[in-house]
């Protein structure tokens, strides 16, 4: 019989509570290791139809019939439109249509950031859209737009009220000190430039609106279709079956698919809104800058007595206030924790969700600090760590569930040791050095998500979950699970995702939660057909049930006979056995989260202040890995975004206008495969054994957390330089080697703060 | 928008102007096309009527950064300073002739800001974002020239044939002035030909970048000897490719609050460039 109860859901550090439905018969967790399929490298099931341009995705699309739309953004942070007319655009030969402020909730006549989206026009082509567009008759009064930090502070414009966290007596914690360090770290704004920008193709049948559009969430851009266009939420069908990447800023529905449903309603046809690259680099969501001021305080064999932290965070005209101080609150046992977070609202695009939200700044900071603090007391930076492990939450006391860190530490021994022969290939004006940092990040997924399998008689087997693949490989993860399960070659697995229509309801791939969260669902339903199958063969057979098993294509007798799977399903000729599965609520009273620690190695031309990451070590703690390939590719994937955030990413604003001055891929520098370092990954690998049927956690984020601050780590190894500030470009590296040659030279004037 | 195919050179000059530009690789034409920067009618395609490829010491404006990149009978720097500039797509689109024409990457004047160099009356930059910006000619604009080959042609000494003249390539670039913005000084209708590029005894071109290909250069610094004379020229220093004569004329250089960093690059740049050109001790 099946139970009601409430369980705990977080997506990246929100929590909120989730009725869910328990199966009374959950499945046990497969033993440890390697299985016949999960735990082994497997190839993307999508990837020869990715490689040979046969994937559909959004951008692919076309429709009989479809028209192209075009917005017109505001070219002022700040501004209102005293008059606007819309009819020299639509007059135009090949425009079917516009859109003006006051008809659609999500155009504005008072922008309040560039790229607010204040008209839509609709054409033949999306050149003759863009075309119209200039001939939309626009007047503008100008604003005076909030872009200054400081002037912000004093008027008090914030998002929300300022977060305030304490435990124990933080006034204390640093009267216990012997050694106390303070430094303020920054974090720039960095942009998600995912290779499929952000769009939306709608067409209306009848009452219903088909939306083809690039998400990290079909359902949410359903419910968000729904509530905008007054529809009952499944007459909205949300397609994604390939996706060109998201990183956290495709996870609503965005005003690009609100334009695309008004015009194709109003025109009757299918119409592709899509953003140009720089409307992207603008208007697509952003990682929001931070101010951060680090206070720690330890005694003198390097436990921490007191760690206080404020945080401004530039959040933009709109979004959430990410849990920035979530590292400094959760990463080590301190008994003495104060933070103050700060969401500055200003002129400036909204920030979004970005591959690990707040924590990425958070450990920068953190991490950064740890090892200045290490540098004081003069004890090694990873022994200082183990230290100071939080054995249990530090939030609440709460025990972890599933805590490999120590393990990480010991792996990543040998790595950290290298830095001897590191240091040594110092030549000239190079000098190398190595740093570590550590990661904590949720990732444990939760309720509610669905999975259904089915079996044919041919002995094939089709999951089918309206869940979307964001490019991460979790076609693959759910093809190796129902294969694993069903004791099926992972050739006889197809997974259909990616339509609202066909499939249950599904999580957001967001806070690597897509696994966690579906991969249990899925083992469910195919346990569910398992069950079946062996209920079948027990009485075509005339054999007890416990005694057979599934593998290899065959149902297996304990007494050493077997079936093939086809003599059992072909009973049914075009029969199928048909399984459901849910997922089951998270363990209670516990707290689920990832681990890891990175190693960098680097080098820095000290005249030039040029950086090369030469080598990346990384060791993560995810619970079970369903494929040790796929997981490798998101480790490399994660470490090579974070170099870029490291070292040369940066949105910058103009301080007067507040335009984005970086809008195409020249000025914006993401990282070239030349600038990515040998990258050595590793797993743990050992399941949460409170955590679901398969004690897997999510791996999509924690590899992007700790590398910028093992690379500043690094860089303080090589030069004695600290760098606090983001991207560290060369007039950073610079200014920091300057600032150490001066503290060197006059070592009483400069330094941190006294203990 | 029309194209025109002339088929000769001075049918092409002839057909410039009054709203027809000229076309050669397009990786600088077409996206200032497309930002609204360039208006054109016409474009006027160069490939077939400009010479391409090298002879001796002249090489052909139509030759592409990507053959230059591979020849072993030009000097070190020039091919240096075209294997580090853009990307292996663009070198092999982009000529060396359109890339001395290139305009600034300064991000106001790309995006249309009314500025100096635009025929406006501030330097959006200077208040503005700028640590991409010049230490040098930058009383007006600070808009930094982003042209690797420039420099390395600055410091080789090397001389322009067009439709109508020869001329030194130091003579083709000008700071912008209250009456000309225009940072070249090529006249209208005038097509860049072939250029002429001496041998020196060594030549050596280095480039400090954001990142580690496919980046315009912080600095640039290419360095030739002929002789006992050592000639050095700069890109990403100035509005305009700047020639040095040693590195004593940084102390003359004029940076901005967020370009104080490129001095000291250029400084170590331009010593390790001079060391790798000068003859060995007793040679």
């Amino acid at each position: 019989m099946a139970r009601l109860i409430k369980t705990e859901k977080e997506v990246e550090g929100r929590y909120s509570e989730q009725w869910v439905v328990v199966e009374e018969d959950a499945l046990e967790q497969w033993p440890e290791g390697p299985l016949r399929t999960v735990g082994r490298p497997a190839t993307r099931v999508d990837g020869l139809a990715r490689a040979r341009g046969e994937a559909r995705y959004t951008q692919d699309i076309q429709l009989p019939g479809m028209l192209h739309a075009a917005v017109l953004r505001s070219p002022h942070a700040r501004a209102r439109v005293k008059q606007i007319d819309l009819t020299p655009a639509s007059e135009l030969a090949g425009v079917r249509g516009a859109v003006g402020p006051g008809e659609l909730d999500v155009l504005t006549d008072e922008p309040n950031y560039e790229g607010e989206a204040v008209a839509a026009v609709v054409a033949d082509t999306a050149d003759h859209a863009r075309a119209a567009l200039e001939e939309i008759s626009i007047e503008w009064e100008v604003l005076e737009p909030l872009l200054d930090v400081d002037q912000a502070l004093a008027r008090e414009s914030f998002l929300s009220d300022p977060k305030l966290y304490e435990r124990g007596d933080i006034e204390r914690g640093f009267a216990e000190a012997d050694v106390v360090v303070e430094a303020e770290y920054r974090t720039q704004s960095v942009l998600h430039n995912a290779l499929e920008t952000h769009q939306t193709i709608c067409e209306w049948e009848g009452e219903t609106v088909n939306v083809y559009t690039s998400t990290q969430w079909l359902w949410g851009v359903r419910d968000e279709v729904a509530a905008a266009f007054d529809l009952p939420k499944d007459k909205v069908r949300v397609i994604c079956r390939f996706m060109g990447g998201g990183f956290g800023a495709k996870g609503s529905a965005g005003d690009y698919t609100m334009i695309a449903a008004e015009l194709a309603r109003r025109t009757g046809r299918p119409v592709h809104c899509r953003l140009d690259r720089r409307e992207e680099n603008v208007n697509s969501g952003n990682r929001n800058p931070t101010i951060q001021k680090l206070r720690l305080g330890a005694r003198s064999d390097g436990i921490l007595t007191a760690l206080s932290a404020d945080y401004v965070c530039l959040l933009g005209w709109d979004g959430w206030l990410p849990p920035t101080a979530g590292p400094v609150q959760m990463l080590y046992a301190c008994d003495n924790v104060r933070t103050v977070e700060y969401g500055v609202r200003l002129n400036s695009p909204p920030m979004d969700a970005f591959r690990a939200p707040g924590f990425v700044e958070g450990t920068f900071g953190l991490e950064c600090a740890l090892d200045e603090l290490a540098a004081k007391l003069d004890l090694d930076p990873l022994e200082l760590r183990r230290r100071n492990h939080a054995d249990h939450d530090p939030l609440d006391e709460r025990p972890f569930s599933g805590k490999q860190l120590m393990e990480c530490y010991r792996r990543a021994e040998p790595h950290w040791e290298r830095r001897h022969e590191v240091h040594a290939r110092a030549d000239g004006p190079w000098k190398h050095g190595v740093g570590i940092a550590t990661q904590l990040w949720y990732g444990g997924g939760g309720p509610p998500s669905y999975a259904w399998v089915r079996l044919a008689g041919d002995g094939t087997a089709t999951v089918l979950t309206a869940m979307q693949d964001i490019g991460t490989g979790t076609r693959t993860a759910m093809a190796q699970i129902a294969a694993e399960e069903l004791g099926l070659p992972v050739e006889r697995v197809t997974v259909e995702l990616g339509d609202t229509a066909h499939g249950p309801y599904a999580v957001v791939s967001g806070g690597s939660s897509t696994t966690p969260s579906m991969g249990p669902a899925v083992r469910a339903a195919a346990g569910d057909v398992a069950r079946q199958i062996r209920e079948i063969a027990a009485q075509r057979f005339d054999v007890e049930e416990r005694v057979l098993s599934l593998a290899e294509g065959k149902v297996i007798n304990a007494d050493g006979g077997s079936w093939l799977l086809e003599e059992i399903t072909g009973l049914l000729e075009d029969g199928q056995i048909l399984g459901k599965g849910a997922r089951g609520p998270n363990p209670a009273g516990m707290r689920v989260m990832t681990y890891g620690i990175q190693v960098a190695e680097v080098a820095v031309d000290v005249e030039t202040g040029e950086v090369v990451v030469e080598r990346i070590y990384a060791v993560h703690d995810i619970g079970r890995v369903i494929n040790p390939l796929g997981a490798e590719s998101q480790i490399e994937g994660g470490i090579i975004q974070a170099i870029g955030h490291s070292l040369s990413e940066q949105r910058l604003l103009d301080p007067r206008s507040g335009k984005v001055l970086t809008r195409t891929l020249d000025a914006y520098k993401l990282p070239t495969i030349a600038d990515v370092p040998e990258i050595v990954s590793e797993l743990v690998d050992v399941p949460d054994a409170h955590l679901t049927n398969l004690g897997s956690k999510g791996l999509g984020e924690p590899p992007i957390v700790p590398t910028a601050a093992a690379i500043a780590n690094a860089i303080r190894d090589a030069t004695g330089a600290d760098v606090r500030s983001l991207p560290i470009t060369r007039e950073e590296m610079l200014g920091a080697l300057h600032e150490a040659d001066e503290r060197r030279r006059v070592p009483e004037r400069v330094g941190a703060a006294p203990a | 928008m029309e194209l025109l195919r002339p088929d000769s050179a001075e049918a092409a000059a002839a057909a410039l102007g009054n709203g027809s530009v000229a076309l050669a690789g397009g990786t600088e034409l077409v996206p200032l096309l497309r930002d609204g920067i360039v208006r054109a009618e016409k474009l006027v395609e160069l490939r077939d009527v400009v010479p391409r490829g090298v002879d001796g010491t002249r090489i052909g404006a139509g030759t592409t950064l990507a053959e230059l990149e591979v020849d072993p009978d030009i000097p070190q720097a020039l091919r240096e300073a075209c294997s580090l500039a853009a990307s292996p797509q663009l070198r092999s689109m982009s000529t060396l002739g359109g890339n001395l024409l290139q305009a600034t990457r300064c991000w106001y004047w790309r995006l249309n800001f009314p500025c100096y160099l635009h025929g406006g009356d501030t330097c959006h930059a200077k208040a503005g974002q700028h640590r991409e910006h010049a230490i040098f000619g930058n009383e007006r604009c600070a808009s930094a020239h982003p042209s690797d080959p420039a420099a390395a042609l600055l410091a080789l000494g090397a001389r322009l044939r067009t439709t109508s003249r020869e001329f030194s390539l130091v003579d083709l670039y000008r700071l912008p002035t209250d009456e000309e913005r225009n940072v070249t000084a090529l006249e209208p209708g005038e097509v860049i030909l072939e250029l002429d590029v001496p041998r020196p005894e060594a030549s050596v071109y280095l480039k400090a970048m954001e990142r580690r290909k496919w980046s315009f250069a912080i600095v640039g610094v290419a360095a030739a000897r002929f002789a006992d004379s050592i000639r050095l020229g700069l890109a990403g220093v100035a509005p305009i490719p700047w020639a040095l004569s040693s590195v004593a004329d940084l102390e003359q250089a004029t940076p901005l609050l967020g370009t104080a960093y490129k001095v000291q690059i250029a400084r170590a740049l331009v010593r390790r460039a001079v060391e790798a050109v000068s003859a060995p001790a007793g040679a």
